[in-house]
């Protein structure tokens, strides 16, 4: 037989035995990894949360993925989270479309990214797409009311946060001394609107009265007037949720114009790190950022570490919702047994777990029964002040001494 | 031979569309090929506008919301899409010839800068009065299918590609062009200058409705106020001339183009997307400025040339 | 009354900062004939040198407006020489669209930039000042405001100084009336065009102070301010420079009026209602010339 022959036939008979050898111990359909898939803005208006944002989802991810990974019954095995995250630019219709494409490359579940209009934008997708759609960084109730069964938000809503202030203020002054007169700045946006009602509604349940109360565009470059109607109604409470650039101006607005109100209530624009560059200014103001560090929850030691090792500063608000985002996805996989959406999203929504953020469970249009902590911003540092057994600080109270 | 090799090709290309839908499943193909639709026809709509009668108008998104919003409103209100559609798009049409008689007296930068303002203003007023997301009830959303979106928006993309079409070699189209290369020699021959202008704008600006319809009706959620924003005249303006200015298939290329490479590049190039669609553009408006339709010209004369270079040896 | 008072005083101090940005476009747009879409960015570029400058250095922000100055008339020098250059080569029509698209670019690349070297987050300054205020029975005048519309209106004296009374001056006006009679005569439009941008750049820094000083710095604050410079040019009208910082107070009083009788929601809108009303009027602008 030629030497080419007997190849051609030792060939043959490789493949043949090859082909034949059951393939029992593999089976060969196992995944390599379990796809996520995040839209996370990391430029544009929003960006400055969706970098925290990114942060917990990363820094979760890796923890589960060192701890060996998350354990799918169906393919008998352990399996890596792998994260594919794209920025969506601050554009809902870069959400829409991102979405779109993650539901093409196979992902198992949503995580989105910072602020209302992107979630709004995002779970409806997800409802038609019917993957279990994860989000924190947003207060909007109204996305709950849609019946949706894919929305998924364990973070502070707007009447969470409108009953958070007034109870606060209630437990921590005495009677005399509290800031009784409200003023609301509202952006004249759905959540602005939302916010504002809830806090319209619940004043007076608590002793507080609403004086001033008037709307304002986002991008506004001047607040004076609003300044001056709400001085002249001697406004004590501030209540406003700016974003970052109309939240520096209005600050600094307020300096150039002499006033502070004993109390400020500052959501969103104060959560920012650089708040503090405002210096004098901006100090006092409280912050509604859903989360803290030293709320003590099980998880948060290594997580606040490397927060600390890597950016210099214990962890920002938002890293820490995020974080348990993935903690409950890689919960409910587990309980799931399968990489099936719609088993993950049943197991999601029995979810009843310990993990950054706290004790986690869903009600059914998918909110959690949380309660939201209030800080202070005292001489630069974010101070827990609200719930008082966590608190780490006393209240700086009035703002204005 | 040429004629009926270009007319052909328009054929294959309308063919392979209308076939998409049916030969794909993939939700990812659909939405990129929705999106470039209505893209398309929003960009050829300004075209007209723009690139026929002259006039860069900076504020095309307010035409393109007023369709999104009455055709949403209706439709959503238990209206049938037809007759929402429709009616969008009179009431847009009309809405530009009103503000058209003011506006259009003005020219250059300043009918440019004051046609954005218009548009910024209207925005800021429909996000004032409608804040809330829109979004399809719950049981349309199980029910969704990417069918129909699909083929009114291919309509909307092949409507507007037929009407300029059909204007370019019409008289009307020929004041218009007359009109953009010399305003006031047409106006010494004859041409009534601003009756061109309006009906430029007006038929722009339902084309416009037109691509706001299909976008009302493919989006299952969206904040009203954001088909309105400035982004959209933007883009629209920046595929068109990438694409070819005055074209035809101008606006058609660079809506492809841009549509297709933003999200290539999204999807493998995270983090760098935005600088390398500022690079990109950029390189494209410095070496071929009129588009890519001139770059294909250009490349075509090339390569004939070439080929006449090689005959010429042969035989010599 | 009161309040109509301050909110107009507010309106008037605000608008000086629209006429300053307005300024640097309108010289870029008068002599070269560009529409650069990305003179936002560069507002944000010095506000951010103005940031490192005071934060870093410890430099008051007033003294660090020539600084501001020199480092984006030096990035207006670069990007002449890399892009625009390549536009003015075109007539005036192609140029005004080719350098839309470009500067379009620009600004996608000059955002992602900042992001990537600076962080997405806000940032302002604060100084010793910031709070202090000359107050006329009750109405308060912000130090730091009224300080900003004095630079404003300094340098927009100063700029119409160098065009009336300096040769260069002459050649740059020379150059915006006719490129081609300029070049005939002799003049280098070519240098020109670089030092007319460069400058346009570096007033550009300089309002980049003023916002940071005012308001606070992002990477995607450019557009905004660039459509406010944009509506001010045209205000005012092409081919004026006195009219600028008139232009935009008189902006910057219409948005303060606007808020306080119809509501803050309405301030923009109304302000540029009025400002459609004008040109409905005067087409060429309040200070224009009548083609």
């Amino acid at each position: 037989m030629s030497k080419a022959r007997f190849g051609a036939l030792v060939a043959a008979v490789s493949l043949l035995v090859a082909g034949t050898v059951p393939v029992a111990a593999q089976d060969a359909e196992i995944p390599e990894s379990i796809k996520v898939g995040a839209v996370v803005p990391l430029t544009g208006p929003f960006a400055g949360g969706g970098a925290q944002v990114e942060r917990g989802y990363r820094y979760a991810i890796d923890a589960i993925n060192e701890a060996g990974g998350v354990y799918v019954e169906e393919y008998g095995t352990s399996l890596p989270l792998e994260l594919d995250l794209r920025d969506d630019e601050s554009d809902p219709n870069r959400t829409t479309a991102i979405l779109e494409d993650l539901n093409g490359e196979g992902v198992v579940a949503y995580l989105g990214g910072f602020g209302s209009p992107l979630h709004a934008a995002g779970t409806v997708i997800a409802e038609k797409n019917q993957i279990p759609y994860m989000g924190v960084a947003t207060a909007l109730q109204a996305l709950h009311e849609n019946g949706y069964r894919y929305y998924f938000s364990p973070f502070p809503k707007s009447p969470d946060i409108a009953v958070s202030v007034f109870e606060m203020l209630n437990a921590l002054l005495p009677e005399g001394e509290r800031p009784t007169r409200v003023g609301i700045f509202q952006e004249s946006t759905d959540w602005g609107e939302e916010l504002g009602a809830a806090w319209t509604e619940q004043a007076p349940n608590y002793g507080y009265e609403v004086v001033f109360h008037e709307k304002y565009t986002p991008g506004t470059t001047d607040f004076s007037d609003l300044i001056f109607k709400a001085q002249e109604a001697g406004v004590q409470a501030l209540l406003s949720l700016p974003t970052p650039p109309d939240g520096f101006a209005l600050f600094k607005q307020m300096g150039e114009l002499g006033w502070k109100p004993e109390f400020s209530l500052v959501v969103r624009a104060a959560d920012v790190p650089t708040w503090n560059d405002l210096g004098d200014v901006g100090d006092g103001v409280f912050l509604s950022a859903g989360w803290h560090p030293a709320l003590g929850f099980e998880g948060i030691e290594p997580m606040n570490q490397r927060h600390i090792d890597e950016q210099g500063r214990p962890a920002d608000p938002v890293v820490g919702g995020s974080y348990s985002l993935v903690q409950i996805l890689a919960d409910s996989i587990e309980r799931a047994g399968t990489l099936d959406r719609e088993a993950i999203r049943d197991a999601m929504a029995a979810t009843d777990l310990d993990t950054v953020a706290g004790h986690i469970t869903f009600r059914e249009d998918g909110t959690s029964p949380i309660e939201n902590p209030l800080m202070q911003r005292q001489d630069g540092a974010v101070q827990l002040i609200w719930p008082a057994e966590a608190a780490t600080a006393e209240i700086r109270y009035p703002a204005n001494e | 031979m040429r004629r009926n090799v270009s007319v052909a090709a328009w054929f294959v290309l309308l063919a392979v569309c209308i076939v998409l839908p049916f030969s794909s499943e993939d939700s990812q193909v659909l939405t990129i090929a929705i999106q470039t639709f209505i893209l398309t026809a929003l960009a050829s709509s300004w075209n007209i506008i723009g690139g026929f009668a002259g006039q860069i108008s900076l504020g095309h998104a307010a035409f393109f919301g007023m369709g999104t919003i009455i055709t949403r409103e209706l439709w959503l209100s238990g209206a049938p899409l037809p007759l929402s559609l429709a009616a969008a798009i009179v009431a847009t049409a009309l809405f530009a010839l009103i503000i058209g008689v003011p506006m259009l007296r003005f020219r250059g930068i300043y009918f440019s800068i004051g046609t954005l303002a218009l548009a910024v203003a209207i925005s800021l007023t429909i996000g004032n009065l409608f804040p809330g997301i829109t979004s399809m009830p719950v049981e349309a959303l199980r029910a969704y299918t990417f069918t129909d979106p699909y083929f009114l928006a291919l309509g909307a993309a092949v409507t507007t590609v037929a009407v300029a079409m059909l204007l370019r070699r019409s008289v009307v189209g020929l004041g218009m062009m007359a009109v953009r290369d010399d305003e006031a020699a047409a106006g010494a021959v004859g041409v009534d200058v601003l009756a061109h202008k309006l009906a430029a704008f007006a038929i722009s600006a339902a084309l416009a409705a037109l691509a706001g319809g299909a976008f009302a009706f493919f989006s299952v959620s969206y904040y009203p106020s954001y088909p309105f924003t400035a982004v959209w005249s933007f883009e629209t303006i920046l595929v068109t001339f990438v694409g070819g200015i005055g074209t035809i298939v101008g606006p058609i290329a660079g809506s492809a183009f841009f549509v297709i490479g933003r999200d290539t590049i999204a999807a493998n190039f995270e983090g760098f997307q935005v600088i390398g669609f500022g690079v990109l553009f950029i390189v494209v408006v410095l070496l071929v400025p009129g588009g890519m339709v001139e770059g294909a010209q250009r490349i075509g004369a090339w390569v004939v040339k070439q080929g006449q270079g090689r005959k010429r040896d042969v035989e010599g | 009354m009161q309040l109509v008072i301050q909110s107009a005083i507010s309106g008037l101090l605000i608008g000086g900062m629209y006429g300053l940005i307005a300024l640097g476009l309108a010289l870029a747009f008068g002599v070269l004939k560009v529409l650069n879409v990305a003179h936002g960015e560069l507002v944000m570029l010095g506000g951010y040198v103005t940031f490192f400058l005071v934060a870093v250095v410890g430099l008051d922000p007033f003294l660090s407006m020539p600084l501001v100055f020199v480092a984006t008339f030096g990035v207006g020098v670069l990007l002449y020489l890399v892009l625009f250059r390549f536009v003015v080569r075109f007539d005036i029509d192609t140029r005004i669209k080719n350098s839309l698209l470009i500067s379009f670019g620009l600004v996608l690349i000059l955002q992602a930039l900042a992001v990537t070297f600076f962080t997405a987050d806000e940032r302002a300054i604060i100084t010793d000042y910031s709070t202090a205020a000359l107050t006329f029975e009750s109405i308060r005048v912000p130090f730091i405001r009224l300080a900003g519309l004095l630079v404003a209106v300094a340098l927009s004296v100063g700029l119409q100084q160098l065009l009336d009374r300096t040769t260069f001056g002459h050649a740059i006006k020379a150059t915006s009336e006719d490129w081609a009679l300029a070049s005939l005569a002799g003049i280098d439009i070519r240098r020109v065009y670089l030092v007319a941008f460069a400058i346009s750049a570096g007033l550009a820094g300089v309002a980049g102070t003023l916002i940071a000083l005012g308001f606070s710095v992002s990477p995607s604050i450019g557009l905004g301010w660039t459509l406010k410079a944009l509506i001010v040019v045209v205000l005012a009208g092409l081919g004026s420079i006195r009219g600028l910082i008139v232009a935009g107070m008189l902006l910057g009083l219409a948005e303060g009026l606007a808020s306080v009788w119809l509501g803050g929601a309405y301030r923009e809108i109304v302000a540029l209602g009025a400002f459609l009303l004008v040109l409905l009027v005067r087409p060429q602008g309040l200070f224009g010339r009548r083609e």
